[in-house]
């Protein structure tokens, strides 16, 4: 994947047609992160640490529903991809690539989790483990280019 | 200066912060698995931060285990929680003592 252009906060991203496969299948595993995962205090300390945690789960279930639906949107809008002789364009704003940054890196987490919260480079690779590494990976090399298109526009 | 009764102190110390006081901190905690460059960005787009800033705070969080991201009032702390979360990153809230 590579930034070919940028004009007016459009985006346009040239992937492979395996890239693009690739990535269509990582989006696929999307949400991985389970719900009850992220706390909203450590030392639990709030006045009403129930009800924080309860508005948080809330609001984490509504975004994930509606990454969702966005994502289902892109993947099923062939309008959004527009073949050429080096595979595909993809053309996305800046918020859209924020929004699949978060998308990516949910995968990336979720992935990591699964293989047990491993803290340094997980090496025990097996048909059971593969699947996994490969998302947490996979996604992690979307998320560079993504911040690399960023970064370059400006 | 008048000399407070004991106990006195220690009533003023427990009474319950107003929500709207700025007593709450944003933390962000490490975890072996987040992107640097990532984390670079989310402090960017959550505090609209400059990068030199938002480097700084990524770099805390990796060498110091976390880094207090912002003081605020109980809503905001949850605001700014609850957006770093929406980009799966550890951040908490609490209560500054």
């Amino acid at each position: 994947m590579k930034l070919t252009r940028v004009s007016k906060d459009q985006f346009s991203l040239q992937l492979g047609g395996r890239e693009k496969s690739l990535l269509l299948e990582l989006l696929r595993l999307y949400p991985r992160v389970p719900s009850n995962y992220l706390a909203v205090s450590k030392m639990r300390n709030l006045p009403d640490s129930n009800t924080s945690q309860k508005l948080l789960d809330d609001a984490l279930a509504e975004q994930r529903a509606d990454n969702k639906r966005q994502l289902q949107a892109l993947m099923d809008n062939p309008g959004r991809w527009s073949e050429n002789q080096s595979g595909f364009q993809l053309a996305l704003s800046a918020t859209e690539i924020d929004w699949l940054l978060q998308v990516l890196n949910d995968i990336r987490i979720g992935s990591w989790l699964i293989l047990g919260s491993p803290e340094e480079r997980f090496e025990v690779v097996n048909p059971e483990t593969a699947p996994h590494l490969w998302a947490m990976e996979t996604a992690g090399l979307f998320q560079m280019y993504l911040l690399h298109a960023l970064q370059s526009a400006g | 200066m008048p000399e407070l009764l004991p106990g006195l102190e220690q009533e003023a110390e427990d009474k319950p912060r107003s929500g709207l006081e700025p007593g709450y901190l944003v933390i962000c905690w490490n975890d072996p698995v987040n992107l640097m460059e990532f984390v670079t960005h989310v402090f960017q787009q959550v505090f609209g931060w400059p990068r030199p800033k938002a480097e700084f705070h990524m770099l805390q969080v990796h060498e110091q285990g976390k880094s207090v991201l912002i003081r605020e009032s109980l809503e905001k702390a949850e605001h700014y929680v609850h957006q770093l979360q929406k980009y799966s990153l550890h951040a908490t809230m609490e209560r500054d003592s």
